[in-house]
């Protein structure tokens, strides 16, 4: 079955240009001198190694070429290039670390990549109102390091937070294993500075919550990067907990974790974090970081509980336990030194990272079910999986039901990309049909840009694209995303396929 | 050797190597970092890009450290992979100065005589000429000076009465710039095996070939490393004090690929896991100590290459009256990278500097380290500012300990 739009456009939801992918050779000859010219030599990248380094992000099924690649020093060069792109009609998307999930930051139409990455310092932090101002080409986790001396912490954690900028985190909404307990990135986002799809600098928001004007910010915060380019974030610090207990449980049946988790939840706790492993990546997180576990285990479960107080903590951890025995785990290993607790952490936000052990591609899916519906969904990724005969292996927030099916193959081969494209639409649409998400923390992308409409009546799509104009009524800021609205969407998609390898 | 075309496909494009990476996070480009030339290297395999213009600039700017492997989830091989795709460049287009440069710095009587000419050359840097011809920039590295040679036995005048009995023999590897630039290291090294017990049988050896294999030799690079296997043969430890030699000795099953190499690679130890396995720690309790806030940094091809950290700080550790303090950013390369900091000075000169502000902030007064390469480089930096840190080999510090 060719992969093509499910519904025909929707017109209405932006008006209606001519989606054309931006062409170096019919466009602008001196496109990369241009760019030298406003923001020097050492900032722009040009040639065929740029045009394949920036090709796709850490979704790499789909893939298309940048004309160029700029990598601005500040706030008012993001501008500059941004109206020479307006003025030239070139399409440019904002690209940070490149480790989204979805292609979020693939330069879907070509035109030139605007880059954050050397847009990453701290410029303020003010720790007595727990807040700090910062660019956005900063890796998350530097931002809680620079706090961590006082006891605060930046607390969106995407797995990636170690290399993921903030950014991107914007952009994505991205949330993380603690999402749990403290919310997603839109939740510690105070305040903006964007370039807006003109090349404007605004700001919205402030150094606080709670402003009288719409919350703007929120809206942003989950764009996926077609509203602008923000260039500098206020956000909000947390006070790191003052006790923390981590547990790893085993089960020797799927079954047995994730009615596990659906009885956790069900009692009335929330942990902090509580995470799911199955046999799949097992094989992959103990060969990277030696985690052990015993034997005959089909997935673990690493539940942490955090609080200010010892004995809420412990009674929290207390009632997990229960739970956990309940449903005749096979053993539970609390962490017993920060050290452990780091290495499982690792296992953890390393562990897709850690899949090339098995195969040469992956694709993570990322979708969103009822925690209840946490055993029969799981049954059915993995016949979905043997039926496509690809390789499956799940490790995901099972505590907010948001799945994380990682498909493992091989992408030189096309009939396997194929299956892998198919088997991750059939898991989607299953979710939907047990009232859940197409997405949960990883975007739409172009990855799932077909599926909107089946969460989405028509007139959703067309609101979500009034509020899309407000910033964006054009077609070059991140063309191509989230909303299926686009002509020649079909063809895009396949030219964006056969670029891959 | 597994084929380059598995190693890239390792690469699962996750992009967690980012963050470590030198190169990337002072460039900001994923052009310079490990994932963008995993897929540089993988598309000109495949025949997508061309290997000198599309390629090359960008490996030329790897620093080789390897701190992306570390970093790797998927276990991919970085250091195999770019072994295999500079030898395919210099192979297929060689630089007959590039090449002329290594023979010079790996044969030590040539080193030795290039650099009693350079006295009588003007400035005390890489002559500008060389420096613009192998890198197209400005020289950023000091000639090294040649030291005063060290005559006599190595272990004249040490205590015989504190001294353990001679247990055995081990093997010294004495390198090529090492022996030249740093025999007052190789002194130090064997004073402290013979504190636990074992004495070096001296043997005429050459080049380990580790710059070759870095820079784009590997037949060369094989030649030296057979011909190393040879000399130091049968079953005696092989002790090196110089990271980056160690690291390609520990993979000559991988390089040689033969038994013989493989077998070689078991029996080579870096001095500070040899020296921390065999008792030094124990003897250290005895010594007189040094009163010093001594730092540490990390070696690349310790680190990185070998996956040794904690042997070195637990030795520097035991010294006593002595102060230890961690150095932020130890693991970051400091530049200095092999011949890094001859082709390409701008970088290499940024990431001295980085390197160097950390080191002023332990406020320690001296830093150790364990690799003839950076031991230069950051001594440079220390020179420049006064000299009032001083850089050693943790050998020279460790000897110290015990003789003052």
């Amino acid at each position: 079955m060719e992969r093509s739009c499910r519904v025909a456009p929707i017109p209405g939801i932006v008006p209606e240009p001519d989606m054309k992918p931006y062409d170096p050779a019919a466009g602008i000859t001196t496109l990369s001198q241009d760019l030298i010219r406003l923001l020097g030599e050492e900032s722009v990248l040009a040639g065929q190694s740029a045009e394949r380094a920036y090709d796709c992000d850490a979704y790499t099924v789909d893939r298309s070429r940048p004309a160029a690649v700029v990598l601005p020093n500040n706030t008012e060069e993001v501008a500059k290039v941004v109206r020479y792109c307006v003025k030239h009609s070139i399409p440019f998307t904002a690209r940070g670390a490149g480790t989204g999930l979805s292609g979020g930051a693939l330069p879907a139409l070509g035109g030139v990549v605007i880059s954050t990455k050397r847009l990453t310092k701290i410029l303020e932090i003010d720790l007595p109102n727990r807040r700090m101002l910062a660019q956005t080409g900063i890796a998350n986790k530097k931002l809680s390091d620079a706090v961590k001396h006082a006891g605060l912490h930046f607390a969106p954690d995407p797995s990636s937070q170690t290399v993921a900028t903030l950014g991107g985190n914007i952009a994505e909404n991205a949330g993380g294993p603690h999402t749990l307990k403290y919310g997603v990135t839109s939740n510690h986002v105070l305040g903006v500075t964007m370039v807006d799809p003109l090349g404007e600098i605004v700001t919205f928001g402030g150094k606080h919550f709670g402003g009288p004007e719409f919350d703007f910010v929120g809206l942003i915060c989950g764009s996926e990067g077609t509203l602008g380019i923000v260039t500098e974030a206020w956000i909000k610090l947390t006070p790191l907990p003052k006790v923390v207990r981590t547990a790893l449980a085993s089960f020797d049946t799927i079954r047995g974790a994730t009615e596990t988790v659906a009885g956790i939840i069900a009692k009335g706790t929330i942990p902090a974090a509580l995470e799911m492993m199955d046999s799949g990546i097992l094989k992959a997180v103990s060969a990277a970081f030696g985690v052990t576990y015993p034997v005959g285990t089909q997935a673990l479960l690493l539940i942490e509980c955090d609080g200010d107080d010892v004995a809420t903590v412990e009674a929290e951890m207390q009632a997990v336990r229960e739970v956990c025995q309940s449903n005749n785990c096979l053993d539970i290993a609390m962490a017993e030194t920060e050290a452990d607790r780091a290495k499982l952490w690792t296992a953890r936000k390393k562990g897709v990272g850690a899949m090339g052990r098995l195969a040469p591609s992956i694709v993570t899916h990322d979708g969103v079910i009822p925690r209840s519906k946490l055993p029969e969904m799981l049954d059915f990724v993995y016949r979905v999986a043997a039926d496509a005969k690809v390789g499956v292996a799940n490790i995901f927030h099972a505590g907010d039901g948001n799945l994380h099916p990682c498909f493992y193959f091989d992408d030189r081969d096309p009939e396997q990309v194929k299956n892998v494209v198919e088997a991750g639409e059939a898991i989607i649409r299953k979710c939907l049909d047990l009232g859940g998400s197409v997405t949960g923390e990883h975007g739409v992308g172009v990855e799932k840009i077909d599926l909107m409409p089946l969460m989405f009546s028509e007139a959703d799509l067309r609101m979500q694209g009034k509020a899309k104009a407000i910033f964006n009524d054009g077609t070059l800021c991140n063309p191509c995303k989230i909303l299926p609205n686009q002509k020649s969407c079909v063809e895009h998609k396949m030219r964006w396929r056969g670029m891959a390898w | 050797m597994k084929r380059v075309e598995d190693l890239t496909a390792q690469c699962i494009r996750c992009g967690f190597c980012l963050e470590d990476c030198p190169t990337f996070t002072e460039t900001g480009s994923e052009l310079e970092s490990p994932r963008g030339r995993i897929y540089l290297v993988r598309s000109a395999v495949e025949g997508k890009l061309r290997w000198q213009e599309d390629v090359k600039p960008h490996l030329d700017r790897c620093l080789g450290c390897r701190a992306c492997e570390t970093a790797c989830p998927s276990g991919v091989q970085y250091g195999a992979i770019l072994e295999f795709a500079r030898d395919k460049i210099e192979q297929e287009k060689p630089s007959a100065l590039k090449k002329g440069f290594l023979a010079g710095t790996t044969s030590p009587t040539i080193l030795r005589t290039q650099l009693n000419l350079a006295r009588l050359l003007p400035g005390k840097r890489v002559p500008g000429p060389l420096s613009k011809l192998l890198s197209g920039e400005t020289a950023e590295a000091d000639l090294p000076t040649l030291p005063t040679a060290l005559k006599g036995d190595p272990l004249a005048g040490m205590d015989q009465a504190s001294l353990p009995a001679v247990k055995g023999e081990v093997y010294l590897l004495e390198g090529c710039a090492m022996r030249v630039l740093y025999p007052h290291v190789h002194w130090a090294t064997r004073r402290l095996l013979r504190r636990i017990g074992y004495v070096v049988r001296e043997v005429p050896q050459g080049c380990c070939g580790a710059l070759h294999a870095h820079n784009g030799y590997l037949d060369e690079a094989k030649k030296m490393g057979n011909s190393l296997v040879q000399t130091l043969s049968g079953d005696l430890p092989i002790v090196v004090n110089s990271a980056g030699c160690g690291s390609t000795m520990k993979e000559y099953g991988h390089l040689l690929e033969t038994e013989a190499g493989a077998e070689f690679a078991k029996r080579t130890f870096d001095l500070s896991e040899f020296l921390l396995q065999n008792g030094l720690q124990e003897e250290l309790a005895k010594a007189k100590g040094l009163s010093q806030r001594i730092t540490y940094h990390d070696a690349c091809h310790l680190s990185h290459g070998q996956k040794i950290t904690e042997a070195p700080r637990a030795l520097l550790k035991s010294i006593p009256n002595a102060e230890y303090v961690e150095l932020p950013e130890s693991l970051t390369c400091c530049g200095s990278a092999g011949i890094y900091n001859v082709v390409q000075p701008k970088l290499a000169r940024r990431l001295l500097n980085r390197k160097w502000k950390h080191v002023e902030s332990t406020q320690a007064t001296v830093v150790a380290m364990g690799n003839p390469g950076c031991h230069g480089w950051i001594a440079q930096a220390s020179r420049e500012t006064g000299g009032r840190i001083e850089v050693v080999h943790t050998a020279e510090l460790l000897e110290r300990a015990f003789s003052g």
